[in-house]
């Protein structure tokens, strides 16, 4: 599902290049939930973002779903993005001047999905928000944003699901709800899920665990199958 | 289609009241344009309605000269065989109106007019009592005056005037009236009276200037090859053969070009009203970087973005203009009912409707959309260069606008559509190139005026008093919006101490043409048999310079046309060549030994005065740039006689000077041996008013044929319309100055939530809410000092450029007004700016704080 050949980062900082992800393979296959941990600044969301296509890799290539995302353009990642990958952020970032239900509503129009009101509604049901779904973001809960973030990112049935610090943002009760979601979305719908997180119960409940230090992949610790 | 369409409705839903700055700049240059257009063609809608009535004929022949047989003769055969003709003459000449015995007489310039019963074939006179004009009122020696005459010689109807040494009755008062030329210079106001009785004052038999007037009314089918057929068999001679078709596409072509030119200002402020457009548009784009950067991330590609915000752009540009379309029709209605009645009779019309025309305002809209898509397209690029990387490092803000060559490239494009915009107003490239040539280098100008002065604040950065260091800090601090506010309130203070300055220059040359040197009245008309007395009178009153100098000098003058020019590498001959080389019209001649105190040759050799080779001229160096060079032989006619001379001297003429007056054509003393001719003299007459009220009236008295003009009146007169176009001029700057305060208010308003952070952790630290308003007082105070110098600095360049290129006086500069410009700009904008910050202070530091 997620193939990383040889994938490195670098960025010129000041006068000196900085390497944030050292050259590394990785494959994460369909279905799988996967964790990104490691202090900050070992590379974690840089990772996250290449595999996004946020961001392109100094080296290497990266196929996603089959796609060599590497050999894309600006407009093609888009698209991309918008076909095969939802984002989680740890800032939320919904539009501040959409209501919840607008917010779930964009990526089904950016990629022209027929009835794309029913779908939204059907979202905004699944994560618990249908009485605030005309509220703005402004007027929502930390918890409350993340979850329309989430619906969000599902929107267009992504085969992939990339979360950065989900719950980074939220106070332990809410993040446990919101990790309930995400594992929730990864054992009913078979998504694959790459989440970067500190979050040690979140990491517990994942298929396979990443460590990273100083942007090289430090251990990997594969957790036995949940029988769900 | 569905998600830009969907994302054009929610972004303005939650962002119109941020851009309403945007509109309100668009709504203001767009109205601008709207009303002056409309006026202007609502003037032009009413002259359709009238045209006949400004010629008051459907043909008309107009010559300088009485009408001979020959020619009488001609305009008869040409209208054999048609049917239901009919013809009346008028005549025009300016002299002088008296009242009161002689000596104490009250004297005045008038234009009389003498009229034959079949005037007017079209058009109504509109007379004070308000009864119906009838060719009666004018029987036994009656007349018709222009209300200034009554009120000048402190008469009042039934009381008589003399013209020449007849007298006339005043019968009524014009208020308005048909055959009259449009815009034309007037020497005074009208007298209307028989024509009989203005043949029996003998005036008509002196040499002095009449303008005889033939109209016909004829069947319409049979107007235009009756007038073809006038000019072929009169092309030989002096007489001007037109319709009413002509005369109205004359003014309609002075009507056009003033609609097109008045437009450009409008256009000019439009595009202030677009500084301000992107202007806010900067600061748009940088609050929805993230949104931008979040759409990307969930798949919108970069041109499903810009479509969002250009579409919203386009509708803001359109609602800008429907809003600038009911500002015109409510300054339009909002104009005095005494002002439109004013400028209908000026114009010759009995009414103007006063109403935004549909041409105008489509022609409005088209521009006020353009403009505003054109402006906010340089920052929206700037959304190519999102990165949605940005959204997974928290705080990080992505800064845009460095170079990058599609901006660039668009501010080409934009310049160039702008050209083709203006040309297209202005109904000439030329024009449309000068137009924004000019603002862009007004702007570079004033940018890089603005950015020194900027830079010239950095040792306050460093005061230790806090309020002002940090008043200097938020005037460099990135992302402000110093160089927009400087830019748009610098051109409207630019344009309004300009033409101040510009104005007051010109009033300071003109009075200075009337120094005590300067000769300041004018006498013409004086008849040969006449100078002898006139130049008594002058001796008696002793009107030499500095009252006991030399008698002014009497010049003979005689009015001559040019025939042909022909030598060796001049060809000038027939009437068409003649007027081609702008040598068409009447000349005032004359002939003297010498050259005068305010001439010098430049080429050949002027006469002596004993010499007998015969006819010579001398020219002034403008015509050679007309083709005339030294050696060519010049033919002119003078009543009838042509007159043959080569051309043996060009003069330079010092027209400042204007003691001797300024001849093009000077000949050789004895060329006009015999020929009937007039004189006329410069004069500085006595220094009252009064005085010269009776100078004026002992010479008419004596000499009723003779006009004696008031210079000092003419220069009020210059003055005044000076004084109307300045308030013209003003009244544009002062809107370029509101757009110029509505950016600042916008730019306050956009760059707001900065503010409230700033302020939130100023007043965390300890920071009161007084000392952040003696900051923001600073910041504003020194914005404003900024602004004005920017202001008055560009318009000294550009006053000391137009006086002394354009307009050739010299330059004095203006200090009160120059100063008075950076004060009151200074003023306005520490006032608008800190009543715009007002809450900003008011908000609660942990409502902010929060918020981020």
């Amino acid at each position: 599902m997620i193939e990383l050949h040889g994938v490195s980062k670098t960025v010129q900082s000041g006068e000196n290049p900085l390497t944030i992800v050292h050259p590394l393979d990785l494959e994460v296959p369909r279905g799988q939930l996967l964790s990104i941990v490691g202090p900050s600044g070992s590379g974690k969301s840089t990772l996250l973002g290449l595999i996004a296509g946020l961001d392109m890799p100094t080296t290497g290539s990266i196929v996603v779903n089959g796609v060599d995302i590497t050999s894309l353009n600006e407009d093609g990642l888009a698209e991309f993005r918008g076909r095969t990958v939802g984002f989680v952020f740890q800032f939320f970032h919904l539009m501040p001047s959409l209501t919840a239900f607008e917010n779930i509503l964009v990526p089904l129009e950016i990629i022209g999905r027929s009835n794309p009101h029913a779908r939204a509604r059907s979202l905004i049901s699944e994560v618990g928000l249908t009485g605030r779904s005309h509220h703005y973001p402004s007027q929502l809960s930390g918890g409350e944003q993340q979850r329309v973030a989430i619906a969000r990112a599902l929107a267009n049935t992504p085969a992939v699901l990339l979360a950065d610090e989900p719950t980074g943002n939220l106070d332990s009760a809410t993040g446990r709800s919101i990790i309930d979601l995400l594992v929730d979305v990864n054992r009913r719908h078979g998504t694959t899920v790459v989440l970067v997180t500190h979050d040690n119960d979140l990491a517990a409940q994942t298929d396979v665990t990443l460590v990273m230090r100083d942007g090289r992949t430090e251990k990997r610790q594969v957790l036995p199958t949940s029988s769900g | 289609m569905t998600f830009v369409l969907a994302m054009v409705w929610r972004e303005l839903r939650a962002t119109w009241s941020r851009l309403l700055f945007f509109f309100l700049c668009v709504a203001v240059g767009v109205g601008g344009i709207i009303a002056i257009r409309s006026l202007v063609q609502n003037v032009r809608i009413a002259l359709a309605s009238e045209a006949r009535s400004l010629t008051a004929g459907d043909v008309y022949l107009r010559s300088d000269q009485p009408w001979g047989e020959e020619i009488l003769d001609t305009v008869l055969a040409n209208l054999a065989g048609i049917t239901d003709v009919s013809v009346t003459e008028t005549v025009d000449t300016v002299t002088m109106a008296r009242v009161g015995a002689d000596g104490a007489a009250q004297t005045k310039v008038v234009e009389v007019r003498a009229v034959q019963d079949g005037f007017p074939f079209y058009g109504r006179f509109v007379l004070q009592s308000g009864r119906d004009y009838s060719s009666v009122l004018l029987n036994g020696r009656g007349a018709l005056v222009g209300p200034e005459v009554l009120t000048q010689l402190g008469i009042s109807v039934g009381d008589a005037i003399l013209i020449g040494n007849s007298e006339f009755r005043i019968r009524d008062v014009i208020v308005a009236e048909p055959g009259r030329q449009l815009g034309g210079f007037s020497f005074g106001p009208r007298v209307l009276v028989a024509y009989d009785d203005l043949d029996q004052t003998g005036l008509l038999d002196l040499a002095i200037r009449a303008e005889r007037q033939v109209l016909l009314k004829l069947p319409e089918a049979s107007i235009d090859s009756v007038v073809d057929s006038l000019r072929e068999d009169l092309a030989q001679t002096y007489v001007n053969v037109g319709s009413y078709r002509r005369t109205e596409n004359r003014i309609e072509r002075h009507l056009g070009r003033a609609e097109d030119y008045l437009s450009l200002i409008g256009f000019v402020i439009l595009i202030i009203g677009g500084i301000g457009v992107w202007s806010v548009t900067r600061v748009f784009v940088q609050q929805r970087l993230r949104s931008v950067a979040v759409m990307k991330c969930l798949g919108a590609t970069t041109e499903r973005i810009l479509s969002v915000y250009v579409v919203q752009v386009a509708l803001l540009g359109f609602s800008g203009s429907l809003l600038g379309a009911v500002f015109a029709q409510v300054g339009l209605m909002s104009l005095p009912d005494s002002l439109v009645a004013q400028a209908a009779e000026a114009t010759g019309f009995g009414s103007v409707s006063i109403s935004v025309t549909k041409s105008a305002i489509a022609q409005g809209m088209v521009i006020g959309i353009m403009v505003s898509v054109l402006f906010a397209l340089v920052p929206l690029v700037d959304i190519r260069n999102v990165k949605p990387i940005m959204l997974l490092r928290s705080g990080e803000k992505q800064q845009l606008g460095g170079f990058d060559w599609l901006r660039v490239t668009l501010v080409g494009i934009i310049a160039i559509l702008l050209v083709f915009v203006a040309s297209w107003q202005a109904d000439s490239l030329k024009v449309g190139g000068y137009v924004v040539g000019g603002l862009l280098a007004v702007g570079v100008v004033l940018h890089f005026l603005s950015r020194m002065l900027v830079r010239g604040l950095k040792p306050i950065e460093d005061a230790r008093w806090f309020p002002l260091r940090h008043a200097a800090l938020n005037l460099r601090r990135p992302g402000n919006q110093t160089r927009v506010i400087l830019l748009a309130v610098g051109l409207g203070s630019f344009f309004i101490v300009g033409i101040r300055s510009v104005q007051e220059n010109l009033v300071t040359a003109f009075s200075l043409e009337l120094r005590d040197d300067m000769p300041d009245m004018f006498m013409m008309d004086i008849q040969e048999d006449q100078v002898e007395g006139v130049r008594g009178i002058l001796e008696e009153t002793s009107l030499g310079q500095d009252g006991n100098g030399p008698v002014p000098e009497l010049l003979p003058v005689l009015r001559a046309r040019v025939v042909s020019v022909t030598g060796p590498e001049t060809d000038i001959q027939g009437r068409e060549a003649v007027r081609q080389a702008r040598l068409g019209r009447e000349y005032t001649v004359t002939y003297r030994e010498h050259l005068a105190a305010n001439e010098r040759v430049i080429d050949g050799r002027f006469w002596d005065g004993i010499s007998a080779r015969g006819p010579e001229v001398s020219i002034v160096d403008d015509l050679v740039e007309r083709g005339i060079q030294l050696g060519d032989l010049v033919t002119v006619n003078v009543l009838g006689r042509e007159i043959v001379a080569p051309v043996t001297s060009v003069r330079t003429v010092d027209w400042d000077d204007s003691r001797a007056g300024g001849f093009m054509f000077v000949f050789r003393p004895g060329t006009f041996d015999g020929a009937p001719h007039s004189y006329i003299s410069f004069l500085q007459g006595p220094a009252s008013r009064e005085d010269r009220g009776v100078f004026q009236s002992v010479v008419v008295s004596r000499f009723p044929n003779v006009s004696v003009i008031d210079g000092s009146e003419v220069i009020r007169n210059i003055r005044r319309v000076l004084e109307y176009v300045a308030v013209a001029i003003t009244a544009v700057g002062s809107i370029a100055m509101g757009v110029g305060m509505l950016i600042l208010v916008g730019s306050v308003a956009m760059t707001k939530f900065q503010r409230l952070y700033e302020s939130a952790v100023f007043k965390t630290l300890g920071a009161k809410s007084s000392g952040l308003l003696v900051m923001y007082v600073f910041e504003y105070g020194l914005l404003g000092v900024i602004a004005g110098i920017v202001g008055s600095g560009g318009a000294l360049i550009l006053t000391w450029a137009l006086t002394r290129e354009v307009l050739e006086i010299a330059w004095l500069p203006v200090p009160l007004t120059t100063g008075m410009g950076v004060v009151v700009t200074a003023m306005m904008v520490l006032v608008v700016g800190v009543i715009s910050s007002i809450d900003v202070l008011r908000q609660k530091p942990l409502l902010t704080l929060r918020a981020e």
